[in-house]
């Protein structure tokens, strides 16, 4: 006979059964932006990093030379974008050994990155990318995607956290979107024209330290990539780190 | 899927409600008038959860008419016509059980000598537009309208606006909705438009 | 969808300038993705130089216009003077508050000039009556974010009227354009010491 029972936990019955469910995505802010001009392109992020309200770094380069005068960035969860932008990577060192060191344009490069998001159709990289680089007339070209690979070539484009933040003041600082030529009462828009380097990297500042000032996930610094015929180089600018 | 549509013309607006009152996959009537008289120059056409429909249509008719009564047999106008009933659906979206009734309000003013529109639903959000419906209906109505719609028309011309609509609706509404109840609120009061 | 703020649509925005106000919105009101009305100004005037700006479910900025009409006649009735952008935004809040475990689905900003000093006054609310007094800008409603952005990029203190209405008819613009759920037409009142001025601009109506 039982005289005690140290717990009844081991009697109690279970009806439901106990579910864990792995998440496999996590949001790491940050945002990213690219403007196309007419020999060069840009292409910028912000250098923190966060989950949730913790700052894990406050510099993590984004923006990447990929090679063949390609820069790239895939935003949003950062596994997923360094995965992306590392199978780029190799996929383009592996053309370069299959066809004698060819150099890879923009705009090959483009459809390219549609077949690697698109491959994962079902079980996405979860970012917005942006590349940006020079086409075969030496123009400045930005590609943006969705997250399975949809994408656009465009003047500019915003990315990431802050997108929402900063891409009416590129549609209005860049495309000159809702700017009128003075004295027409409206009728005749302000004309469209290709922005010098230091007007775009102007505007690129000015957008940032917006977003800084009212998003929390970015900040701390800003990194930027150049395209020009002479290359790519790199500036640094920092950004409030509050 | 009730189509209830309304279009303000220079001297008058013109109503519309579908005959058929249905529940499920059955129809249950091809003579169901959705409007209701609220006073000489004011009818409201109304959709939403049967039952609520036809008692909350009621309830504002008896109480326009009760105004009326009280107040020397002065008609409220559509302004206010409008208004009150927008304040007893806004009231009623915050009580324990709401009204789930949207309305069209067709009124003539007589002081002023406008038509008008009024376009409310169960939240009480309320417009005055030229032309209105409510549920699917809208989405067809609505961009016909936005093409061929033009400021001081005639009934005549309404009439025939609606008409193209109608026809529209015919073609693109899943289930036949037995046809339309057409009525016209201008400075001689309501009268029913045959023929549909 | 169907969260109740974001049913209508529409946004607001609020600037200060020098000895001058400006307050905008647009004119949408839709039903989800349904456009109904080209012509639901937001903006409602109490006095003279004091405008009250209501985003939100628009069943809740017809009954709080219609609320705040009535508090402020019996407020002008009793004080026999025009009510203070400060009082009105005390009483905004208090009239929310009040509805604290129900609230009204609105964002409320007010924008207007002292009746003697002629001091710029703006503020904006959360839905159940917080004060959010600010020195520079206040936006509301659905295009909220994108409002942020133009208004920390393109905003500059000490502006004169006529650049205050520039400035917040561009950031107003380029905003509701990114936003579907705001648009189809945009209004502006500037407010000096000695004059209202409203313009209706014209804008994309896609």
């Amino acid at each position: 006979m039982r005289t005690t029972v140290a717990s009844e936990y081991s009697a109690e019955v279970h009806h439901v059964p106990i579910e864990h469910r792995f998440n496999p995505y996590s949001d790491n802010g940050g945002t990213v932006l690219g403007i196309a001009g007419e020999d060069f392109a840009v292409l910028a992020g912000d250098t923190r990093q966060v989950e949730g309200y913790s700052i894990h770094t406050r510099y993590q380069p984004k923006v990447f030379d990929v090679g063949d005068d390609i820069i790239m960035t895939a935003n949003g969860f950062a596994a997923d974008g360094v995965a992306l932008i590392d199978r780029f990577r190799n996929q383009l060192k592996w053309y370069k050994f299959d066809h004698g060191g060819k150099k890879l344009n923009i705009k090959s490069a483009a459809r390219y990155i549609q077949h690697l998001l698109y491959g994962k159709r079902f079980f996405p990289y979860y970012v917005h990318t942006i590349i940006a680089g020079l086409d075969e007339d030496g123009k400045g070209a930005v590609y943006s995607y969705d997250p399975v690979g949809s994408y656009e070539r465009e003047q500019c484009r915003a990315g990431g956290a802050a997108a929402s933040l900063i891409m009416p003041f590129l549609d209005n600082q860049v495309n000159f979107k809702n700017q009128y030529e003075p004295g027409t009462d409206g009728k005749k828009k302000k004309d469209l024209r290709y922005l010098k380097l230091e007007e775009v990297l102007e505007l690129v500042r000015d957008a940032f330290s917006s977003a800084t000032e009212r998003h929390i996930y970015v900040g701390d610094g800003l990194e930027l990539l150049i395209v020009t015929k002479e290359g790519v180089r790199t500036e640094y600018y920092p950004l409030k780190r509050d | 899927m009730d189509i209830i549509l309304g279009i303000k013309v220079e001297d008058g607006t013109i109503i519309a409600t579908s005959k058929a009152a249905t529940r499920g996959i059955s129809v249950l009537k091809d003579s169901d008038d959705k409007t209701r008289a609220l006073n000489a120059r004011n009818l409201i056409a109304y959709t939403g959860e049967s039952g609520d429909t036809v008692q909350f249509a009621e309830f504002i008719q008896a109480n326009i008419q009760l105004y009326s009564m009280r107040e020397n047999d002065i008609e409220l106008s559509p302004k206010a016509t409008a208004s009150f009933v927008r304040n007893q659906l806004a009231t009623s979206l915050r009580s324990r059980k709401p009204y789930q009734v949207n309305v069209l309000i067709a009124g003539y003013d007589t002081k002023t000598d406008t038509a008008s529109l009024n376009w409310i639903d169960y939240l009480g959000t309320q417009v005055e537009l030229p032309y209105g419906a409510h549920g699917y209906a809208a989405f067809y109505a609505n961009s016909l309208l936005d093409k061929h719609y033009r400021k001081n028309m005639k009934i005549e011309e309404g009439l025939g606006l609606l008409k193209l609509c109608l026809k529209e609706l015919e073609t693109r509404m899943p289930i036949d909705f037995k046809g339309v109840y057409v009525k016209v609120v201008d400075k001689d009061g309501i009268r029913s438009i045959e023929g549909y | 969808m169907s969260d109740p703020s974001s049913i209508n649509g529409g946004s607001a925005l609020a600037m200060v300038g020098k000895e001058c106000i400006a307050i905008a919105c647009d004119l949408r009101l839709g039903n989800q993705s349904l456009g109904l009305s080209n012509n639901f100004e937001k903006l409602f005037q109490f006095g003279d130089k004091t405008f009250l700006g209501l985003t939100g479910l628009a069943t809740d900025v017809l009954t709080l216009s219609e609320t705040f009409r009535f508090k402020n006649n019996l407020y002008e009735l009793r004080e026999e003077r025009s009510i203070e952008p400060s009082t009105l935004a005390n009483l905004v809040s208090s009239t929310l508050y009040e509805k604290r475990f129900g609230p009204y689905f609105v964002g409320p900003i007010v924008a207007g000039l002292n009746s003697k000093t002629n001091e710029p006054f703006i503020c904006g609310f959360d839905s159940i009556g917080c004060i959010d007094f600010a020195k520079d800008f206040i936006v509301s409603g659905t295009a909220s974010d994108q409002l942020y952005g133009m208004c920390e990029s393109l905003y500059e203190p000490g502006l004169e009227p006529e650049d205050l209405f520039e400035t917040i008819s561009q950031a107003l613009l380029n905003a509701v354009d990114r936003d579907a759920l705001s648009g189809w037409g945009a209004v502006v009142y500037l407010v000096t010491k000695d004059k209202v001025t409203k313009r209706v601009l014209r804008t994309r109506q896609d």
